[in-house]
């Protein structure tokens, strides 16, 4: 007996993998001539570059699919050992030039012309002809390619300006949105969205990032072609960015952040892009819906862990490899029997609190880094003295604290609500005493046992009228 | 010389068998370390076989693999002991994998498979082979992964001290492409491995893979 082994994927539908990918290619080119407009001829217009440059990002996709393409018809020459029409057939319905398009749409524009070419070489060989080709492959290939360019060669790439055209280099200069926000201390509108314009510049794509990310409203208009032309499920890609809007929404809440942040979240970054085109690639993700569902969650929760939990910046990329590994088992978890949706009750609800354990811990996380001394108050300042108040264990404390020239000479407690055996070990430790003669080294003194809050609070009014002396 | 030979081409323990995995893809980042760590392979391999040949009657069946977990790591341990006082550098060099030569499958599989089933002779040959087949594969990973990875070749420099030569080349002039430092990274050595094992599989001949 033998068995006829077809390629996936097996999708019910009037749709052959041919006209889905037709349409795949439709839904791309507003996309890939946006950024030809913001990364060519917007530079052309302010005069940053020349005609070749205004050229470079059509040049720079150009390269990408020639390159694939090559790759992937040199390989089944050679290896695979197709001639002539056999050769043709297989071009025909191996749809080679995608990884090298979304391996340019994905990559910083200001990525050497060669390292893209050996993205491409990597996405094409290791990414999918390794595998057995189209419709064998493990990993999306575009994403193997990138996290290969991305990985070896991040310090060419940011040595050459790293993800921001030659104009936002003199507009904006710095960072992504997303690495911003990892170097900024506070979160808030003003560090966080002032740099780069408002919402609306992150919504129509007027910010920095790579070729096919940063639009938008655009990828959502080619997300609602392809819904309508049945080419993509909406489950993952609606799934996955609404658990990211909620994890930030929770994250951004405890932090006292309006709806902005969480739009700052999925709006920021290639999570829109890689959400329609890269996890809902037919090959690499899964084909049942159940499968689905707990694929795009997990997605998102991945996608929060990695942007919030670890160095890097951006997430999307890492996440979606990691979950095309699951990929089988979630389907077989899908398509066990009709009652599936039952039998993944405790997956689903592990995945939920899962979801909402992650975002209050990095919520609090940012809480505790952030406040420091609300407490302190300086209530009176001469050239002499101050009087200040700070809150101890059982109430404020108040302190006239004299000084002369820049050092403390005499600390007086003013009024105190502490409890008196504690103020008691205070006074025994001649802790003021200590704190004036040790106050070039205040950060060495260590506070009373037994009274660590009240001493920790004379302590923070010292250094904190340092501050102030020297400030 | 048929045992030898056939330690390194037909059943060559990293390529063939996929034993060793472990160091193979640790010590791989520096040529220098590949071939210190094939050397003690060697040494070991060869003194454990001889030992199990030796005592292959007197060992009950079903205790065998304590035992020559015991005598593996007996010897290891008295190569550690000489490596640490007599030549210090390279005891520094090697580090933990010395130590973990003893759970190095290669040792205990070949003491099950031969020396515990043939004679002295053969099982001093057949050690040489599998570990100069051990050797020969790790020297090649770590030719490629450190000369494209980090764009040197370290000969002798953690053992200058010992011979008075100071041998680390740069290879070619550094560009935008070169050196690749993602082969230095245990990513690299995966993918350095596989590439090895799809290599050796195509020039041996991959008529047999058609029973898909």
């Amino acid at each position: 007996m033998k068995f006829n082994m077809l390629k996936g994927p097996f999708i019910k539908s009037k749709n052959n993998t041919n006209k889905i990918m037709t349409n795949l290619l439709i839904a791309l080119i507003p996309i890939i001539l946006f950024s030809f407009y913001k990364n060519g001829i917007l530079l052309y217009q302010n005069n940053k570059t020349d005609l070749f440059g205004m050229f470079y990002p059509l040049i720079f996709i150009f390269t990408g699919i020639i390159t694939s393409f090559l790759v992937e018809t040199i390989y089944a020459y050679l290896f695979l050992h197709l001639k002539n029409d056999k050769l043709k057939d297989y071009i025909k319905t191996s749809f080679s030039i995608f990884p090298g398009l979304f391996v340019s749409l994905v990559l910083p524009i200001n990525t050497p012309i060669e390292i893209l070419i050996l993205g491409c070489l990597v996405a094409t060989i290791i990414g999918k002809m390794i595998y057995g080709g189209f419709g064998h492959n493990i990993f999306n290939p575009a994403l193997i390619g990138c996290l290969f360019v991305l990985s070896t060669y991040s310090t060419i790439i940011s040595s050459n300006g790293g993800f921001l055209n030659k104009y936002e280099l003199d507009t904006i200069g710095g960072a992504t949105p997303l690495t911003n926000a990892k170097i900024v201390e506070r979160l808030d509108y003003d560090s966080l969205v002032k740099p780069y314009g408002d919402l609306s510049d992150f919504f129509f794509g007027n910010i920095p990032g790579t070729l096919g990310e940063t639009c938008s409203f655009l990828i959502i208009l080619a997300f609602i072609y392809l819904l309508l032309k049945h080419v993509i499920k909406w489950k993952i890609p609606i799934i996955y960015v609404s658990t990211v809007f909620i994890m930030t929404l929770i994250i951004g809440k405890i932090n006292g952040l309006g709806l902005w942040y969480p739009l700052f979240s999925i709006l920021s970054g290639g999570l829109l892009f890689g959400a329609v085109f890269m996890a809902t690639d037919p090959v690499t993700s899964p084909t049942t819906s159940l499968g689905q569902v707990i694929y795009a969650f997990l997605l998102g929760i991945l996608t929060v862990t990695f942007r919030y939990l670890t160095n890097a910046p951006e997430g999307v990329l890492t996440s979606i490899l990691t979950m095309n590994m699951f990929v089988p088992l979630l389907d077989r978890i899908g398509s066990s029997n009709k009652f599936a949706y039952k039998k993944a009750l405790i997956p689903l609800i592990a995945i939920f609190i899962l979801l909402a354990l992650l975002s209050i811990n990095i919520g609090n996380s940012f809480n505790t880094s952030e406040k420091e001394d609300s407490n302190f108050k300086i209530l009176e300042k001469t050239n002499s003295y101050y009087i200040v108040t700070e809150k101890g264990n059982g109430g404020p404390i108040k302190a006239k604290i004299y000084i002369d020239k820049d050092t403390i000479t005499k600390i007086e407690i003013l009024e105190n609500n502490e409890t008196e055996s504690y103020y008691k070990l205070i006074e025994e430790a001649n802790y003021i005493n200590k704190l004036i003669n040790n106050q070039k080294n205040i950060e060495n003194v260590d506070t009373v046992s037994g009274a660590t809050i009240s001493s920790t609070a004379l302590k923070k009014m010292v250094i904190n009228v340092l501050d102030d002396m020297e400030g | 010389m048929k045992t030898i030979l056939n330690g390194i081409f037909k059943e060559n323990p990293v390529l063939v068998l996929l034993l060793g995995l472990c160091s193979t893809l640790a010590v791989t980042t520096n040529f220098e370390n590949a071939y210190l760590m094939g050397i003690c392979v060697i040494i070991v391999l060869t003194f454990s076989n001889i030992t199990v040949s030796l005592i292959k009657k007197i060992v009950p069946k079903n205790v065998e693999v304590p035992v020559y977990i015991l005598i593996i790591s007996t010897f290891v341990t008295i190569l550690e002991l000489l490596l640490e006082h007599y030549i210090k550098p390279l005891y520094d060099v090697l580090g933990i994998y010395l130590p973990l030569i003893v759970v190095n499958c290669i040792v205990l599989g070949r003491a099950l498979s031969v020396a515990s089933k043939s004679n002295i002779r053969t099982s001093f040959k057949d050690a040489i082979g599998i570990g100069l087949g051990y050797t020969f594969v790790l020297m090649i990973i770590a030719l490629f992964r450190e000369v494209i990875g980090n764009n040197t070749l370290t000969i002798m420099s953690s053992t200058s001290k010992l011979t008075g030569y100071k041998l680390v080349y740069k290879v070619f002039d550094a560009n935008t492409l070169f050196p690749m430092n993602i082969l230095i990274t245990p990513a690299g050595a995966f993918l350095t491995l596989g590439f090895l094992i799809a290599l050796f599989n195509f020039i041996k001949g991959g008529k047999k893979n058609e029973s898909r």
